[in-house]
């Protein structure tokens, strides 16, 4: 990884609750280059959430910084689209609505914003239920709005926590496809936090395994194979078993119910 | 966080999902349950006077007296030509409207701004959790020193009732609200707390207050009842002031009278609620 355009300058992160200090992450320095696509596994409770939230600027570091394009993370930004694993859409609001909110807050132009909703709901192929409440939608469909909600103020970065865990096989994988293709088109810096190994290595450009406790990075993966990449391949496989192999080695310090229990 | 209200929005288990509606019940098993009702009624009227228990049919042709006899309903220097039922109801009305409307009024802001500020509720709580207990009609000691017992202190009375419920539900409505949507707003741009109130955490927590209002509108016709109880004019004071007379027959009028005008509110409101939000 070369120019670092997100960087994670030795992170940690720790809670204070009622049990005492719980130590969530420790030493965590890594950077992404703009335009990259890194995905994040581990085992559960070892704070990889975490490290999502920390870039998001949901949480603060307790000590260390996390910097994008050199500035450093101070809240919540339009910059940075989230997109969590449960359907977080506003159910109160249609599918165009939902897509409108950031376009409504930042005061655009309600016929400019019109247009915007509809490039993005045809980017996600949806724009034929821009009407819909998200209720009426499937679970991938809800997806793809969430998707296209996070993407509507233009971020340069998107943030993924889990965002095809509830989803079938099927589903899930033409929605890895779907992402592949616009991050492609875009360009946007993805950041990743996934539970499934075969995702991660199929989308991204590095895979970080976090675990232990406190969680560290344990390895970085740089995934140096074509897209679109296919499980079924012998080049495929081999990262897939590196980081089982990483993760199944490292794991079992890692203690449930942490800071992961607020999802 | 799985509220009742949140239940029906939220997704089922993959598969497209459609918003539950009621089922439309069968009109035969209603109709045969009422049937049922008025027929194990009257057998157990026929057996004994009717200051004990009238017959249905007694009921109701009282009911259509009372509903036809020209009465005259006095505010202030004004009278309007009504009937015996409904001069009574708009006198309970003189009341219960005021009093729920200024209940709901101030319960659902408070309790969605309560819900929504940590800071404030820690002020607040202590003093919340003191007066909540308290019933509405407790307050009737209090009521009576400071504004008498006519439709002001009845008014009074039925505010504090459908106060507590409203304020109770918005302020739950809040605290369900999935966190998630309060983190997706701020990273969507939401930057200060009264763009969160109205994009956010009021049309989210609308379902909690729909409930609270409902709740609150039947709620409310039975502490009208109780506040009438101790001299403010209406269909709870005709209700106590007949039976006293044993004109049992024109009691249960009354009692007939406000189960259908309970029934009648409700219906509107949630007629009402369909136009509001679809």
């Amino acid at each position: 990884m070369t120019d670092a355009f997100i960087e994670y300058d030795d992170v940690s992160k720790r809670y204070e609750t009622e049990e005492g200090v719980v130590r969530a992450l420790d030493g965590i320095d890594f950077s992404i280059p703009r335009g990259g696509f890194v995905s994040v596994v581990g085992p559960s409770g070892g704070g990889k959430t975490t490290l999502l939230r920390l870039l998001a600027g949901l949480e603060s570091p307790t000590t260390g910084m996390v910097r994008v394009d050199g500035h450093p993370v101070t809240g919540p930004s339009p910059d940075r689209g989230l997109v969590f694993q449960a359907a977080t859409l506003y159910p109160w609001r249609t599918v165009a609505e939902n897509v409108r909110f950031a376009l409504e807050v930042g005061e655009m132009d309600p016929a400019e914003a019109d247009r915007r909703v509809e490039d993005l709901l045809s980017m996600v192929g949806l724009d034929d239920r821009a009407g819909a409440k998200p209720t009426e939608l499937s679970g991938g469909m809800q997806k793809r709005v969430g998707i296209a909600r996070a993407l509507a103020p233009d971020p340069e970065i998107l943030l993924l926590d889990e965002p095809f865990s509830d989803l079938d096989v099927a589903t899930r994988e033409s929605l890895q496809a779907d992402l592949l293709d616009l991050w492609n088109r875009l360009g946007k810096t993805v950041l990743m936090v996934t539970h499934t190994v075969g995702e991660a290595v199929r989308l991204s450009d590095a895979v970080v395994v976090v675990q232990g406790d406190p969680g560290r990075i344990d390895r970085v993966v740089d995934v140096d194979c074509h897209r679109p990449r296919d499980p079924e391949t012998d080049s495929f496989k081999p990262y897939v078993s590196a980081i089982r192999g990483t993760i199944r080695s490292g794991g079992a310090t890692a203690t449930p119910n942490r800071e992961d229990s607020y999802s | 966080m799985a509220s009742q209200d949140l239940a029906t929005w939220l997704p089922s288990e993959g598969g497209t999902v459609s918003r539950s509606r009621a089922v439309p019940r069968s009109v035969e098993r209603g109709l045969a349950g009422g049937v049922g009702f008025f027929v194990l009624w009257w057998a157990v009227a026929a057996t004994m006077p009717s200051y004990l228990l009238p017959t249905p049919i007694a009921v109701l042709s009282a009911f259509l007296t009372e509903l036809t006899t020209p009465a005259t309903l006095t505010i202030g220097t004004i009278e309007l030509p009504l009937t015996e039922l409904t001069v009574v109801l708009a006198q309970s009305l003189m009341h219960y409207l005021p009093g729920l409307f200024i209940g709901v009024g101030l319960g659902a802001p408070l309790g969605l701004v309560l819900g929504y500020s940590t800071v404030l509720d820690e002020y607040v709580s202590p003093v919340v959790s003191l007066l909540r207990p308290i019933p509405p009609l407790a307050w009737m000691g209090l009521v009576i020193v400071w504004v008498g017992i006519g439709h002001a202190g009845a008014a009074v009375i039925v505010s504090i009732g459908a106060f507590w419920i409203t304020f109770f539900a918005a302020y739950g409505g809040v605290e369900e609200l999935p966190q998630e949507w309060v983190e997706v707003a701020e990273s969507l741009g939401v930057e200060d707390d009264l763009t969160m109130l109205r994009k956010v955490v009021i049309p989210g927590s609308a379902p909690s207050i729909f409930t609270g209002i409902r709740t609150s509108i039947g709620r409310a016709w039975m502490i009208v009842v109780a506040a009438e109880l101790f001299g403010a004019p209406g269909i709870g004071y005709r209700i106590i002031h007949t039976a006293q007379s044993l004109s049992m027959d024109l009691s249960m009028a009354y009692m007939l009278a406000l189960g259908l005008v309970y029934l009648g509110s409700d219906v509107a409101f949630r007629g009402l609620r369909e136009v509001i939000e679809p």
